[in-house]
Order: C-alpha cells, then sequence, then structure tokens
C-alpha cells in the first residue's frame, strides 16, 4: 500500500480547516452543500482508509488468514503501514465508528421528537404555530408536513412585509431539507474530529441559505429590518433538532445589507476538488490494497496446492 | 396544483400572523391593509372564511363585516411542552414521580380522575 490510503486522512484536515472559511466566502446554498455532504464524504473516504491501515494489522492474524486464504507472512514482508501506525488506525477506526453510531442513533431520534412536536403542534391544519408569549423567537420544526412555530412577541415586533420575509425565511428551512444537512455535518463531525467546525459552520450557511432564498422572493432590506427587530429579543429554548431563525443575526444582517453575494467557482472547485482528491487517493489505496491481498492469496495458493 | 396549495398555505400563515400581530379583532379590510401585500380584499376575505371553517379564527359581526380574533389552543401547547420536555429527560419515570411530588392534592385528584376514564381502553 503506498502513500494514497494516508491522502485521505490529510485532506480531512485541510477541509476541517480552510472549509469553513472558505465557504464563508461562497453563495450559501453552495456553502450547505460542501461543507455537509462534502464534508461527509471526506469524513467517510477518511475513515474507510482508516479501516484500511488497521486491517493491514488484522490481517495477518493466523486465524483470519487461514479464513481469507492468504499468506500472514506475505502480508507481513510486503506491507509498508508498521504495526504501531496500523495498531493506531485500527483503535481510532473502532472509536471513531462507536462515535457515528451513537450520533447516528441520537439524531433519529431527535428528527423523529421534531416530527411528533410538528404533528402535535396546535396549528388547525396551517403551517403556522403561534405561542402566545412576549418572547421574541421564531423557528421551523422538520417534518410531514414541517411547521413554524413563531411567538406573538416577535409577530407584534414586525410590520406585515417583515413578516411575510420572517416566514419565508422559516419556510426555506423546512423546502430546503436543512436538518439533513445539519445532520450530514454533524455525522462528520463525529466521524473525523479534523472536521469539527463543521456543524457549526453548516449551521450558519443554512441560515444566510434561508435569508438568502427570501430575499429572492421578497426585498433584502426588509428581510434584514425583521433580523434587526428579532435580534433584540430573548429566546426561547427550543428542541434539538429545530433550526432557530435567528443566529449570529449581525452577520446575517450585514449580509442581507449588501447585494446578493456573487457566485465563486473558483472556491467551489478548490472545496469539490478537495473532496474529490479525497475519493480518488481512496480509489487508489483500495486498489493497492486488492494487489496486496492478491499476492498473499497466490503465495497461499503455492504453499497449499 | 401543489404549489397552489402551498401558496395558499403560506397566505394562510400571513394573514394568521397579521391577526396576532394586531392582537385586537380586525376586519377583512384591516387585515388586507395590514399585509402590506396589495391583496385583493376578496382574497382576504376568502382566507379568513377557510380560517374560520379550520377552527383557526373566531369572527364577530362588526359593522357590515366580520371583526377575526385568532384562537390560542393554550391547553393544548402547555402539553405540548411538558410532552417536549418528558421526552428530553430521559428516565421517564423519575420525571414523572417528581413531577407528581410539585400537584396540590386538587391536581392530583383531577389526574387520578383522568387516568380511571383513560382505563376501559386497551392500548
Amino acid at each position: 500500500m503506498g502513500l494514497a490510503v494516508y491522502l485521505p486522512l490529510m485532506v480531512a484536515a485541510v477541509f476541517g480547516l480552510t472549509g469553513p472559511p472558505i465557504a464563508r466566502r461562497l453563495r450559501p446554498g453552495a456553502a450547505t452543500w460542501l461543507l455537509g455532504v462534502g464534508g461527509f464524504l471526506t469524513s467517510a473516504a477518511a475513515g474507510v482508509s482508516l479501516c484500511l491501515l488497521g486491517f493491514t494489522l488484522l490481517a495477518q492474524a493466523p486465524v483470519l488468514a487461514a479464513q481469507g486464504h492468504w499468506s500472514d507472512g506475505v502480508l507481513r514482508r510486503h506491507d509498508p503501514v508498521t504495526t504501531p501506525v496500523a495498531a493506531l488506525a485500527l483503535i481510532a477506526a473502532v472509536a471513531l465508528l462507536a462515535r457515528v453510531a451513537v450520533t447516528a442513533v441520537r439524531r433519529v431520534q431527535a428528527v423523529r421528537e421534531a416530527h411528533r412536536l410538528a404533528d402535535a403542534l396546535p396549528t388547525h391544519g396551517g403551517e403556522l404555530a403561534v405561542i402566545n408569549t412576549p418572547d421574541v423567537a421564531a423557528y421551523a420544526i422538520p417534518g410531514r408536513p414541517g411547521r413554524i412555530v413563531a411567538t406573538t412577541g416577535l409577530l407584534r415586533r414586525l410590520d406585515g412585509a417583515e413578516r411575510r420575509a420572517m416566514l419565508a425565511h422559516e419556510r426555506a428551512h423546512l423546502s430546503g431539507h436543512h436538518h439533513l444537512h445539519q445532520a450530514a455535518a454533524l455525522l462528520a463531525a463525529a466521524g473525523n474530529p479534523l472536521l469539527r467546525r463543521l456543524p457549526a459552520a453548516t449551521a450558519a450557511a443554512c441560515e444566510r441559505w434561508a435569508d438568502e432564498k427570501a430575499a429572492s422572493t421578497y426585498q433584502r432590506h426588509t428581510l434584514a429590518d425583521a433580523l434587526t427587530q428579532a435580534g433584540t429579543g430573548t429566546r426561547l429554548t427550543v428542541p434539538a433538532v429545530v433550526l432557530p431563525g435567528v443566529q449570529d443575526v449581525a452577520a446575517r444582517i450585514e449580509a442581507l445589507r449588501a447585494p446578493a453575494p456573487p457566485a465563486s467557482p473558483w472556491r467551489v472547485v478548490l472545496l469539490g476538488g478537495l473532496v474529490a482528491c479525497a475519493g480518488i487517493a481512496l480509489a487508489i489505496a483500495l486498489k493497492d490494497a486488492e494487489r496486496l491481498f492478491e499476492l498473499a492469496r497466490q503465495a497461499d495458493r503455492l504453499r497449499t496446492p | 396544483m401543489a404549489r397552489k396549495r402551498r401558496e395558499a398555505g403560506s397566505l394562510e400563515s400571513e394573514v394568521l400572523a397579521a391577526l396576532w400581530a394586531a392582537g385586537q379583532p380586525l376586519t377583512p379590510a384591516e387585515v388586507a391593509e395590514s399585509l402590506h401585500a396589495g391583496l385583493a380584499y376578496n382574497t382576504v376575505q376568502t382566507i379568513l372564511t377557510r380560517l374560520h371553517t379550520k377552527g383557526a379564527v373566531v369572527r364577530e359581526p362588526s359593522g357590515r363585516a366580520y371583526a377575526y380574533t385568532p384562537v390560542l389552543d393554550e391547553p393544548g401547547l402547555a402539553a405540548q411542552r411538558m410532552r417536549a420536555m418528558l421526552d428530553r429527560g430521559g428516565d421517564h419515570a423519575a420525571v414523572l414521580t417528581r413531577f407528581l411530588d410539585t400537584l396540590t392534592a386538587e391536581q392530583e385528584a383531577t389526574l387520578s380522575q383522568l387516568l380511571q376514564r383513560e382505563q376501559p381502553d386497551p392500548g
């Protein structure tokens, strides 16, 4: 196995470090996809790399070698991965897989809880549920169908146009399935600590995406005004999976006061290229491993005809 | 078709939000004005009638038209919040036990009455 097997791990390190700052200068839709799904793929490639490194050690165990009909001696001699590295990779792979499993289960539970909540909200069959409280908050609850929750405290602060822009923002969270992008980023971070900054960056990108979606129908300054009004109030506690409508408000208002962000194809290519790099390196590593095991099988066949 | 229904749904939300924001009964003309959306009076009237049919608003005569007020399902919402807290709490038995400790004798009696009423219904 050559150096290709280490490349996805390096890509994860680079993606984790440069992804969030690059994404901030992208259009928010592209940023969300690259951080969420791109991050997830990067994390998966790095995870498979770790498994592969660990497996080269595991496969040297005589029991497994006999089972797989390959020569453990050939693996030991021809495998360039040193035992400590392989052992470390094995431990990391097992620990991270367990973390991903726990995160995935928790996420599914949280989404189910959100669906139940969305179902049971007293909306009289509509999309909007109003909570009568002076607190200022609005959020979207994914479900079938998803619901929007707003407090009277918020509704009373906004004028008609601002209310419409706010509703369009929350609706964009639901129609864009932003909670799935969130989940992808959370799983990516669980699968690789190098990607731990992705969930927060993806959440911020989702908020900006919903802002731009709402601003494409209503006027940018109207939504900025609505956010300015909403930003000064207190917050309600919201369930874990819910996408709160208010987050890093100052940056969002600033972005809305400026013109719509231009497309930045080279940044997209840069981040997308990183993900592709991890994938290609992984394919090469898998090919290398296949060749190594083919060699070991041949040696085994020669020994015991 | 689906798109049309979606738009109708969002108009309903906007009208409902306007009624909540007003904090007092509004006539269709007042709703149309507060929406700043340039919606025709008839459209607003249709939406209000639909909301009334669904039970989301109540109305009272006001001059030649009706004035509409949004309906608050406060008990439903409170129950929903309690349910959400319970789901988040982890150990249901422990949470419920502690909750029972906080109830007055009167509330406990109400609760046990309600539970007895539920009993004959299997599942």
